[in-house]
């Protein structure tokens, strides 16, 4: 992964974790820690949005639920609100155990900038606040060039080395999102939710099966694809070369 | 004994609350009054028409007697008092002008008399001591003498005393037959309660196979009422064991991933102690995270089809276009299906069809059913997707030429867990189709199961109701339903 990490690895990224739960905690800690993020764990709400609002921190994931001490609740979504009037807009990944489509699109519209829900795999939490660190490129780019790739927005085309290739919409759609977040590590999770807008699929084996696809109309044969697996975690779009 | 008589009290008690012994009760006391208030009115007629009758004959008996010539006047006034042969007129005086008795028997000028030739109502004390209530009447005599003749209230006292007879004859044994019968009935409905009570008491206990009494002849409220509740407790059964066998499935589907996890973080632990390669140990540690995550899926599933339960999902439906949503599925699915060298079609007209529904719901109801299809396809094999316009439905078909769903089976498919022995081997939590089930009943959409053509594999047949033109109307009305 020390490849995805280039764009931060001088400066210590700081994360700020909100959450009650000290085993999760104690994990996502250590994990995130061992990526070489910096991370300041506090426990409950209100020291939270504190927290939130004064220690300057590159992403915040925070729990939806959180406890509190005399009541007045000052939960996952409220502390968004709250620094959102305050103007500060740091991008926010919200954890919460309720699988309801619904809260997620709570989640969302409360000015969260993704949701996980648990029990996920941390790997996957660490790739979606990269993902946070790192926003994709600038929507209003109309060309897209990543290594031997070179893709027209506008005009839905794409070329490969200079020899233009066919792609059906979908596999468009799921290239396009590759190369806007060249050498990130992306999970199945990611592409489902983003390209395919779903998060409910009944084969897990759904998205490499589309992949695999995509792989097979833009490689070059006897080479290495360009789309690369990462073990147990998801695919990335090579850029070394 | 005393437990007896203390528990007969409380049986009266019981009696004497239930309704049927209050309605008759009220009905009884109802009949009473109006009987009695019949025989009050039949009385004061009879005493205005007897009362005219004494008038008239006082009014002509006086007539007749004032002009009669003294002495026979005088003969007729001691035949009175000696032959006692008075019927009507018990009583007789002439009296001076001065109102002082001569002859007859009324010792003195009754009170409040006047000689006018009237009928007046009487008090008067005789010697023996007695008070009388007479009718009395006085017309002046030719001589200058008054005769004053009056009669007694014997006919009427003896007429109230008729009626009163009449009327405690009739009245009373009504009475009390009508009392028996409210008991009789009281005791009826109470006894019924009863059995109820007790067999409800059963079922509260936890004996949910017990049933209220329903006598099969009579078909009252109360036996509608007990054949409702039966029904209901049928119901209420077929969830419970429902409930229990999905218990059970889930207990039966997450011990075998558990188990598994089990010894896997065993061997583990030995690898780890004994120092063994530390490659083996991650190999059967990400095994163990993959049995987990079966185990999580199962749950998460669960959780997903409790809340599609949830009919407040309706309030987010939108219009839906069909065709989209089959194109977006057969997208989705046409590699898997190319993979396993199986071929997914479609089939239909591209017509804007437009459902009311929850889009994100409805792509996944069709996945699955695809996914599912798929699944239980052999290779070579293939799945269809079709939909068909009617004239206010329209039809979407899947059709796989699979192993197929024994006509038995076609109901149990759709159940928590349920796995035909045919597809033991393939994998899957056995939610699948629960969750279609979830979603088409949100929906209200008809789904049946049939055969495919020539008897071949599966055909799960979805009817949705075509959108009238008026979103909200329609929007309305499924909420309402």
């Amino acid at each position: 992964m020390a490849e995805a990490l280039q764009k931060h690895t001088q400066e210590e990224r700081k994360i700020l974790l909100i959450e009650d739960d000290n085993v999760i905690a104690e994990e996502i800690v250590s994990t995130m820690n061992c990526h070489g993020f910096c991370v300041k764990h506090i426990d409950n709400g209100d020291a939270g949005l504190e927290a939130a609002l004064n220690d300057e921190a590159d992403v915040i994931v925070v729990d939806r639920m959180l406890p509190s001490a005399d009541g007045s609740g000052m939960d996952g979504l409220s502390i968004i609100e709250n620094m959102h009037r305050q103007g500060v807009y740091i991008p926010v990944l919200v954890l919460s155990a309720l699988s309801d489509v619904d809260d997620r699109i709570d989640g969302l519209k409360a000015g969260g900038d993704d949701y996980l829900t648990k029990p996920f795999v941390i790997e996957e939490l660490v790739l979606r606040i990269e993902a946070l660190l790192r926003r994709p490129s600038d929507t209003r780019v109309t060309k897209l060039c990543v290594g031997p790739l070179e893709m027209d927005l506008v005009e839905r085309r794409i070329w490969c080395n200079g020899s233009e290739i066919t792609l059906l919409p979908r596999e468009f759609r799921l290239l396009a999102y590759f190369m806007r977040r060249p050498g990130q590590v992306l999970t199945r999770a990611m592409l489902l939710e983003d390209v395919w807008q779903y998060r409910f699929i009944p084969r897990t084996n759904l998205v490499d099966v589309h992949v695999g696809r995509l792989r097979r109309k833009i490689d070059l044969p006897n080479q290495e694809s360009l789309i690369q697996s990462v073990r147990g975690v998801g695919f990335q779009l090579r850029v070394s070369d | 004994m005393f437990g007896g008589l203390v528990s007969n009290c409380v049986f009266l008690t019981d009696l004497f609350k239930t309704a049927i012994f209050r309605i008759s009760f009220m009905a009884l006391l109802a009949m009473a009054g109006v009987l009695v208030a019949q025989f009050w009115l039949i009385y004061t007629h009879v005493e205005s028409v007897e009362a005219d009758r004494l008038t008239k004959i006082l009014t002509e008996d006086a007539d007749t007697l004032s002009h009669m010539p003294l002495e026979r006047l005088k003969y007729v006034v001691n035949n009175h008092i000696v032959d006692d042969l008075h019927i009507f007129v018990s009583h007789i005086e002439v009296f001076t002008s001065d109102r002082k008795p001569i002859m007859g028997n009324i010792p003195t000028w009754p009170q409040g008399l006047e000689t006018d030739g009237k009928l007046h109502f009487v008090k008067m004390r005789f010697q023996n001591g007695r008070q009388y209530f007479l009718h009395v009447l006085a017309v002046p005599l030719s001589n200058g003498h008054v005769l004053v003749i009056g009669c007694g209230l014997r006919f009427l006292i003896e007429q109230k005393i008729t009626l009163q007879r009449a009327m405690l004859v009739s009245v009373v044994p009504v009475f009390f037959i009508a009392l028996l019968l409210s008991i009789a009935l009281g005791y009826r409905a109470l006894s019924r309660i009863k059995e109820m009570n007790i067999a409800i008491k059963k079922i509260m206990g936890g004996d949910i196979h017990e049933r209220l009494p329903v006598r099969a002849k009579q078909y009252d409220g109360v036996e509608q009422l007990a054949n409702s509740v039966n029904h209901m407790l049928d119901k209420l059964e077929h969830l419970v064991e429902d409930i229990r066998e999905v218990g059970n499935n889930i207990a039966h589907d997450l011990r075998t991933p558990l188990s598994r996890l089990r010894s896997r973080l065993e061997r583990a632990l030995v690898m780890v102690e004994s120092e063994d390669s530390c490659k083996a140990s991650y190999e059967v540690i990400s095994q163990a995270i993959g049995d987990l995550d079966q185990c999580l899926a199962v749950i998460t599933a669960l959780l997903r089809i409790t809340e599609l339960e949830n009919t407040r999902r309706k309030e987010g439906f939108s219009l839906v276009h069909l065709g989209e949503i089959i194109n977006d599925v057969y997208d989705l699915y046409e590699p898997i299906a190319e993979m396993e060298n199986k071929q997914l079609l479609k089939h239909f007209a591209e017509e804007d069809i437009r459902v009311l529904g929850d889009k994100h719901l409805l792509i996944e109801m069709l996945a699955n059913l695809v996914d599912n299809a798929i699944k239980f396809t052999p290779e070579g094999g293939s799945i269809t997707l079709s939909m068909k316009s009617m004239r206010e439905q329209v039809i979407l078909t899947v059709t796989d030429t699979g192993i197929g769903i024994a006509p038995e089976e076609r109901q149990s498919v759709l159940s928590r867990f349920y796995r035909s022995d045919k597809s033991r081997h393939v994998s899957g939590c056995g939610l699948g189709l629960s969750l279609v089930k979830a979603i088409i009943s949100l929906h209200e959409i008809e789904m049946s199961i049939n055969s495919g053509p020539n008897g071949i594999g599966t055909c799960f047949c979805l009817v949705f109701h075509k959108v009238c033109e008026n979103l909200e109307f329609c929007k309305a009305k499924v909420i309402a339903s």
